[in-house]
């Protein structure tokens, strides 16, 4: 890092940077104000000011003014605070199962990193992609998508990264030098973006949103039937966009034979694989087998923790690289935003809202999963998929429950739709590490990307009308 | 009387020591400090350059007086040397060794010879001379102990070091970089810099994010071909560009140049004043004549009496341009620029009471708030490229 002075007018630079205290007294002083205010009609006091947290939280996530996880903490004293419950029972919810579920998931992912399992599975995915340039980004979405339905999407667009830029050199590719290498940085990006929703391990939202399920006490999604639900989504979309990044931009390149040498020599640098490289691989495919056929028995959780103690047993990461490179944030913010839900469920503030506000202006339950899928594409692309989770899921489920409609149903448009992000740097990790390569151009990227947002809540739609009933997801 | 002309006087002739003085009448370098009426400081050498001066320092019961020859008498306060000088820090190195106090500045003694040192010639500034290797080196740790022993004993706000002379890109600032970090983990002060201008402008926001309140880089003078060790005309063009962009970075009044009176034409003193004063810098003149046997001796020609119209258009420009010069460090052994109002039928706007002020306890607390608020919000750190 290096200093730069801002030479700007004091109180333009006083502004720029204390501007937040100003909103942080602001918002204190609306929550004091609102704690002694009297509730409207139909909802109880705890339920007025649990819904007076939960806005509070929704701003900043929303505004970012606080850390997504620092955030996540203030929904677990809040409550307390406000008078809305006890902190013993506040801080209960922060030990809900899907919080530990993502932990073990996120630990089984900084693992695969660390090993060099994924990069070499990727190089392998990649191999021989180079007969020609359209071959080449075939296989870079696959290895991309592939990937990201054992690992979380953003650890495998981080993990790719450096593997496309040692391509892009090889093939003397510059940045904003043609066209070619925006789109084998796209395939990368769009490739995680669509198979991280082909199972519950491709990012945390899904888990979160499974969470806020249970915690409402509307029974659980099992990984069999996400998987089975989503698959029709992920093959259209990923035929689909292999064809709009071929046909939209031009392929200004005849041939990418250098490409498979890079890989080669890459492969060649993984070395043969070591025996942790192995138990780890076995360790995933069980752990894989042991989520689909035994997770509503012995818990998504514990299958995830009893991996990662596996992982420390035969020593294949040590304590302090996992404190080093995990994302332990995460953590923090789910089992916030777990516990808001939770506490909006409890104390019917959610109910209230959404006869009041939501009901009046919704038809029928299509109307609602139209609405909120929509709702939550557009709003991912400039919020976090797990912020939009966490605001949509509890409203969504309140409605569904006013429709008679399975809550589960909710959880299976908002969640996918939160996934579904492809123009904007702050929308995805994957589409910034994208961006960070120098190949994008936003105004290059935006027009497709809208495009594919459009199938993609098309896509969604028929799935939910014509597949999802198949499986007894019935809207 | 002028005292500002006295003070001059005072600087060029010395004095002489009269009956019944204390003992030890000087600091361990050979100066007495004096307090001349309206609160101006002055260090005076004792019997200047061997010749007899028309100055002498007599006391009558608790009081102490200047006689001047011809008759005037004036009531001025001693202040007696420090006893910190004479203690020791844990390696047991005298304090007269690490540092100098100069009013409430203290001025650690620099590990490298400054231009005059280097060029053969004595500082009065920096105590920079061919001798300076005699000094023991001192750690970061002996400095910080060095400072708390003194200001045990007395209030001092700014603590002035310098990089001595250096040929490196970066101006010296690497070099005292782990003594003004080590001093500002320690110790509630503002630091000043000495330094060479730096080849690129990345150093100069560098040297204000590691800590520095103030920085001097020296012009010394407008022509180069007059400094006893030539620089080049590129050389000239670079450091005034540095202070240029230096000004933009640091607090209005803190960067400051020296300029040495008496060795070029007035004329291109005052030019290199007004060089200065238009990109914000504060210029120092610094009226040092030279010691008995010195090289410069024979060049050496500013009278007290000549140089008051200097004196009178550096405040007078300062005045006008609303420059702050409150961070002329060492003002016991120069005449400071707000000093120059004893030449000038101009009154200070605001710059005597905000002095005065910052000399109180809430100024100084205030001083030292603001300067690292300022540099909290403006020093930003960014990923090298």
């Amino acid at each position: 890092m290096k200093v730069k002075i801002d030479t700007r007018p004091l109180i333009v630079v006083l502004m720029s940077r204390w501007w937040r205290f100003p909103v942080y007294v602001l918002l204190g002083y609306l929550l004091y104000h609102f704690h002694g205010m009297t509730p409207p009609e139909g909802l109880s006091v705890q339920g007025f000011r649990a819904l007076v947290v939960f806005l509070t939280c929704l701003v900043l996530w929303v505004t970012h003014l606080l850390p997504l996880p620092v955030t996540g903490l203030f929904a677990l004293i809040a409550p307390p605070l406000m008078g809305v419950m006890k902190a013993k029972e506040a801080f209960s919810f922060f030990g809900s199962e899907p919080v530990f579920f993502i932990m073990g998931v996120f630990i089984l992912a900084t693992a695969l990193l660390k090993s060099g399992l994924s990069t070499r599975l990727a190089l392998h995915l990649m191999k021989s992609g180079s007969k020609s340039p359209k071959r080449l980004v075939l296989q870079i979405m696959f290895a991309s998508a592939l990937l990201s339905f054992i690992m979380s999407e953003h650890a495998v667009a981080a993990m790719m990264f450096p593997l496309l830029i040692v391509i892009t050199k090889r093939l003397d590719f510059i940045p904003h030098g043609g066209s070619y290498g925006r789109i084998l940085f796209l395939a990368m990006a769009w490739g995680c973006v669509i198979g991280g929703i082909g199972t519950m391990l491709g990012g945390a939202r899904v888990p979160l949103a499974i969470g806020l399920l249970q915690e409402a006490g509307n029974g659980t999604i099992t990984f069999i039937q996400w998987t089975v639900a989503m698959f029709p989504i992920v093959i259209v979309l990923f035929i689909f966009c292999y064809f709009l990044l071929t046909r939209f931009y031009r392929i200004d390149v005849d041939s990418v034979a250098e490409a498979d040498s890079a890989i080669d020599e890459q492969i060649r640098d993984c070395g043969r694989p070591l025996l942790e490289e192995k138990f780890l691989a076995l360790l995933i495919v069980g752990s894989i087998f042991c989520w689909m056929f035994f997770g509503a028995t012995l818990g998504m959780a514990t299958i995830s923790i009893l991996a990662v103690v596996l992982l420390f047993m035969f020593r294949v990461v040590s304590w302090e690289h996992l404190q080093e490179h995990m994302e332990w944030g995460v953590i923090l913010m789910y089992g916030g935003a777990i516990a808001i839900s939770s506490i909006l469920n409890s104390t019917g503030a959610g109910l209230w809202l959404t006869q009041k506000y939501v009901l009046p202006h919704l038809s029928s339950p299509w109307a609602l999963i139209v609405v909120l899928s929509l709702l939550t594409i557009l709003l991912t692309e400039a919020m976090s998929n797990s912020a939009v989770v966490a605001i949509f899921i509890p409203i969504g489920m309140s409605v569904a429950k006013q429709f008679g409609l399975d809550p589960k149903v909710v959880v299976f448009a908002v969640a996918s739709a939160s996934g579904l992000a492809y123009a904007l740097p702050m929308s995805t990790p994957s589409v910034a590490i994208a961006y960070s390569s120098g190949y994008l151009k936003m105004k290059e990227v935006i027009p497709p990307a809208i495009v594919m947002a459009a199938v993609s809540w098309i896509t969604l739609m028929l799935t939910a009308r014509f597949w999802w009933p198949i499986l007894g997801i019935r809207i | 009387m002028n005292l500002g002309l006295l003070k001059l006087q005072l600087l060029h002739h010395g004095i002489r020591a009269g009956k019944d003085l204390p003992s030890p009448l000087t600091n361990p370098f050979g100066l007495v400090h004096l307090v001349l009426p309206e609160k101006l400081p002055v260090s005076v050498h004792l019997n200047q350059n061997g010749k007899e001066s028309p100055f002498t320092l007599t006391r009558e019961g608790d009081g102490f007086f200047l006689e001047i020859s011809g008759g005037d008498r004036l009531p001025v306060r001693w202040t007696p040397p420090l006893k910190s000088y004479q203690k020791k820090t844990f390696s047991g190195l005298m304090v007269s060794d690490i540092l100098t106090v100069h009013g409430d500045f203290i001025a650690v003694h620099p590990s490298h010879a400054c231009r005059f040192g280097q060029a053969g010639l004595s500082c009065r500034y920096c105590g920079s001379s061919k001798e300076l290797s005699q000094h023991p080196p001192f750690t970061p740790r002996d400095l910080v102990e060095a400072i708390k022993i003194v200001l045990e004993e007395k209030r001092c706000d700014v603590v002035a070091l310098s990089s001595g002379r250096v040929d490196s890109e970066d101006g010296g600032v690497e070099r005292l970089s782990k003594w003004v970090t080590e001093v500002r983990k320690h110790l509630n002060v503002l630091i000043s810099l000495d330094l060479v201008p730096p080849a690129t402008d990345e150093w100069i926001d560098q040297t204000y994010a590691i800590g520095v309140d103030a920085l001097y880089y020296d012009t010394d003078f407008f022509n180069p071909n007059d400094e006893p060790k030539k620089d080049s005309v590129k050389h000239k063009a670079r450091q005034l560009e540095a202070l240029a962009y230096a000004a933009k970075i640091f607090p209005t009044g803190a960067v400051l140049s020296h300029l040495v009176v008496g060795l070029e034409p007035l004329e291109d003193t005052k030019t290199s004043i007004d060089l200065l004063i238009d990109r914000g810098v504060v210029p120092v003149l610094a009226y040092f004549p030279p010691y008995n046997g010195s090289q410069i001796q024979g060049r050496w020609t500013a009278d007290p009496e000549k140089v008051q119209e200097l004196y009178a258009h550096l405040y007078e420009r300062l005045v006008k341009t609303r420059i702050t010069p409150h961070w002329v460090q060492q003002y016991d052994v120069v005449l400071t620029p707000l000093e120059g109002r004893f030449f000038s039928a101009q009154p200070p706007r605001y710059h005597l009471k905000l002095k005065n002020f910052y000399e109180t306890g809430l100024g100084r607390t205030l001083r030292f708030g603001l300067a690292s608020l300022r540099r909290h919000l403006r020093v930003r750190e960014v990923p090298a490229k």
